[in-house]
């Protein structure tokens, strides 16, 4: 019995959370004179009650499915990873690059996803050099690298990758690396059953591996996975290639799935702030794997929900967007108290080590 | 009518878990002396001085200040009646000068006048520290100063200070001693909480002796040797040849009497050094052999280098110097694993540090540092099935209490999770096994499980290192004992050759032979 409550309570949680998020957010509405109930109504019947609106709540996870992974994985080993932001960028020019070759259909979408993939895991690699073997902390050096991979992408964008014909984007993945739609009309790609698939994979390399138990391990106490055989620096390398793929990953569903234009803009402004979404959304997820994915399409149905939700209820777009805002701080907050322990703990222990 | 500054009359503390520290304590502090508490672990002396600066109320008894009954809700109620304390383990902001330190806590200063004060503080008292450096910049010993100057600028009259010599230098520890003499001549009271019978001798000019609660007896410095502090120190129930701790035995298990260590050595600790966190030389030369069938006891006031030696020997903790040799190999600064599988068990010291996480579950618990073994991983993942097969004879073994091999340790009793560490390592056949504090904080059923498990294990031919900071423990299981002081041997002995006096020089730090 108490094995089945174990299970149950993180879910009675987070939706005890969202009731409570909604219940904020009710009175926030109806504070400045909106009426709450037509605009959840609103809200819930465009994302999740139309199989248009599901379709879109479900694209729109695609991607933060990814980036959440990349910081579960982190999360799990102990780290705060906050580089998904420059990974995915990194991700995105490496699918948009692909394109410049010519590969059979379907193939050359496979390789591009692995040299996404790849991309993401080497915009990781110094930062995880730093962090395993110079104990540079990750928070720091994810950020900056960010920023290094906004600019570049910033660059590409511009002058490497451009549309010769329309400026203000790259050129267009060509039809051969795309990703297809899985219903006509709508935005959702073959992208998602990537990313539900890799957080399966994700699943099991975490439990049911012998290299996923010692990262746990190493996450949860690293001095008994030391003591257990476990290297710490190994653990690191391994944790960030693994966010670095699924990252890299993220920007590339994006283009590679997501129709009209299959590009990135100049600016990225079809691709910024999934990274730092992704955060969100892995702690809605518990940072579990599986728990990312409803996460991530709740996340999604949100996004969706908002335009009918001002259109109908006529509530302005920047008051959906606070609504929206306590809702999801409310269900991150469970995980979010207990990843600040941990978090403060890890800080702790480098200013005592000096 | 003795001149007194504080008194404490009957002071007994009981703590929430039901641990008497202290039962009826009588103190006297006086003005222009320096007092030593003396006493080994779990004596008292730290509940004691708790009390006496207001960081713990007493269950009973009560204080007197010259001017009647005081009661401290705070350690701010004892400063304001002239009681400071110097701790251990130093509060000080690092980026701080000791200027900027002091003045911390003292609410609106002037920084120039708090100066002017400092530097008379300095100039009456020897206790010279540079007070514009950033507190980062200074050597411990500088540090520890600025801990001093920062309770005398509150103008105590009495002066607290728990082992304070711990983590200084010798040439410190005169310093320090020198400066206590001066603070005792300006008609200041010092309490010197100390285990080492040296620097009580050295220092103090009265000395109270406190063992399991109570004052074992007040002597005058003048007028004690160290050999009477060691008797006071570890009492006098424990005659030669006395077994303080029963052992519920089948049968008494047969002690290497025959003499003579058997076969060849299967642990070698040659002149090993190892650092502390702090980077002081926490293990100094030190070495000695352990032979199959026999328990070697390490006894000896914590902090004396006993963690930092375990650490060194199985692998976690950087040996500087010397080597270690397990089963005739080298394994000097080889990794855990390496060192289990040629044959080491470690229950180590702290069982929520290195022996269990807690947030796992039984299951993944029994087989930490096993994972890779072929029994349970199987072209890299983790065969759950022969996991929980595993664990669920460990369960069963070792009569482990859990709701189940999923439930979380951290849901598991300290005596549970320690069977538990107990058993995962002793699954892995060890021939050397390190107990580094068995039996801390289990109950007594749980202890003497344990207990009785140590001696079956060494009755089966294995080497048995024995860490532990209960003398009684130490006496009863070992073949052998050693006692241990700031990182070396004093002495090894059989603990029927052993008198309370020589262990009590022993533990106290003086050498075997040389007092």
């Amino acid at each position: 019995m108490s094995w089945i409550w174990r299970g149950l309570r993180p879910i009675l949680e987070s939706v005890l959370a969202g009731l409570i998020g909604l219940g904020v957010g009710a009175l926030i509405m109806w504070a400045w004179g909106y009426r709450p109930w037509p605009a959840y109504v609103a809200l819930f019947k465009e994302s999740f009650g139309s199989g248009y609106g599901l379709a879109s709540a479900l694209a729109n996870a695609t991607p933060l499915i990814l980036t959440a992974l990349t910081f579960a994985a982190g999360a799990r080993a102990g780290l705060f990873i906050i580089g998904a932001e420059g990974m995915m960028y990194m991700g995105a020019m490496a699918a948009v690059a692909l394109s410049l070759f010519q590969l059979p259909s379907g193939f050359h979408a496979f390789v591009a996803l692995l040299c996404a993939a790849a991309a993401g895991i080497l915009w990781g690699f110094i930062p995880a050099v730093l962090r395993a073997y110079r104990g540079v902390h990750e928070v720091i050096s994810t950020i900056m690298f960010n920023w290094l991979s906004h600019f570049l992408s910033f660059y590409l964008v511009a002058n490497v990758l451009v549309d010769p014909i329309r400026a203000e984007k790259t050129l267009s993945i060509v039809k051969t690396s795309r990703l297809p739609l899985l219903i006509r009309g709508t935005d959702l790609s073959l992208g998602i059953v990537v990313a539900a698939g890799l957080a399966l994979l994700f699943y099991v390399f975490f439990w049911h591996t012998v290299a996923g138990y010692e990262v746990r391990a190493a996450g949860a106490n690293p001095y008994a996975a030391r003591y257990g055989g476990v290297s710490p620096q190994r653990t690191v390398l391994l944790v960030f290639a693994l966010g670095g793929a699924a990252a890299g990953l993220a920007g590339a569903v994006e283009v590679m799935g997501r129709p009209p234009t299959y590009a990135v803009y100049s600016g990225l402004t079809n691709l910024s702030g999934f990274g730092f979404d992704g955060i969100g959304v892995a702690m809605i997820g518990r940072i579990h794997p599986l728990g990312i994915i409803p996460a991530a399409i709740f996340y999604g149905g949100l996004q969706a929900g908002a335009r009918l939700m001002q259109m109908e209820a006529g509530v302005p777009f920047e008051m959906v967007r606070a609504v929206q805002g306590v809702i999801v701080l409310a269900l991150a907050l469970p995980e979010l108290t207990r990843i600040f322990k941990v978090f403060f703990r890890s800080i702790q222990r480098k200013g005592a080590r000096t | 009518m003795a001149e007194f500054l504080l008194r404490a009359e009957g002071l007994t503390k009981v703590y929430p878990d039901g641990t008497v520290a202290l039962s009826g304590v009588d103190l006297t502090v006086r003005p222009g002396e320096v007092l030593g508490l003396l006493g080994e672990n779990g004596a008292g002396k730290t509940t004691l001085t708790k009390i006496l600066s207001g960081l713990l109320p007493p269950t009973s008894g009560r204080l007197l200040s010259p001017r009647g009954q005081v009661r401290f809700h705070s350690p701010k109620d004892a400063l304001k009646l002239g009681i400071g304390m110097v701790h251990q383990h130093f509060a000080l902001v690092d980026t701080f000068t000791a200027l900027e330190n002091v003045a911390l806590g003292l609410g609106r200063v002037n920084l120039s006048s708090l100066r002017k004060k400092l530097e008379k503080l300095v100039e009456e008292t020897g206790l010279h520290v540079p007070l514009d450096v950033p507190v980062e910049n200074l050597a411990v010993g500088e540090r520890q100063r600025v801990e001093i100057l920062k309770v005398l600028a509150r103008d105590v009259e009495i002066l607290i200070l728990d082992e304070p010599t711990s983590v200084l230098t010798p040439v410190e520890t005169a310093e320090l001693f020198k400066f206590l003499r001066n603070l005792r001549d300006q008609g200041k009271a010092v309490i010197f909480i100390t285990h080492k019978l040296k620097e009580a001798l050295a220092v103090t000019d009265r000395i109270v002796v406190l063992r399991r609660g109570k004052v074992a007896g007040e002597v005058k410095t003048a007028d004690t040797t160290a050999g009477e502090l060691a008797r006071l120190m570890i009492g006098v129930e424990i005659e030669p040849g006395h077994r303080p701790v029963e052992l519920a035995l089948e049968g008494e298990p047969k002690r290497a009497e025959a003499g003579g260590p058997k076969g060849e050595a299967v642990l070698a600790v040659k002149a090993l050094k190892v650092r502390s966190d702090t980077g002081e030389l926490a293990v100094r030369d030190l070495s000695f052999e352990l032979y199959p069938g026999e328990i070697l006891g390490i006894a000896g006031v914590e902090g004396n280098g006993q963690t930092e030696l375990v650490e060194a020997i199985c692998g976690l903790r950087r040996v500087e110097a010397g080597s270690v040799e397990l089963l005739g190999r080298n394994v000097t600064n080889h990794p855990p694993t390496e060192l289990y599988r040629l044959g080491l068990g470690h229950i180590p010291e702290d069982r929520w540090k290195y022996g269990v996480i807690l947030s796992f579950t039984v299951a993944e618990n029994s087989i930490l540092g096993l994972q890779r073994e072929r029994g349970f991983s199987a072209a890299g993942f983790l065969r759950a099935w022969a996991v929980r097969r595993h664990a669920a004879r460990l369960v069963q073994e070792f009569s482990i209490q859990t709701a189940g091999l999923s439930a979380p340790v951290k849901s598991l009793s300290g005596g549970n999770q320690q069977k538990l560490i107990v058993g995962r390592e002793l699954s892995k056949d060890p021939k050397v096994i390190i107990a580094a504090q068995p039996t801390r904080g289990l109950d007594i059923g749980a202890a003497q499980f344990i207990r009785d498990l140590l001696l079956r294990l060494r009755e089966e031919g294995r080497a048995i290192l024995l860490v532990s900071a209960d003398l009684d423990e130490v006496l009863a299981l070992s073949d052998r004992v050693a006692f241990m002081y700031e990182g070396t041997f004093t002495g090894v002995a059989r603990p029927t050759e052993l008198t309370a006096e020589t262990i009590g020089l022993l533990m106290g730090g003086v050498k075997a032979g040389s007092g």
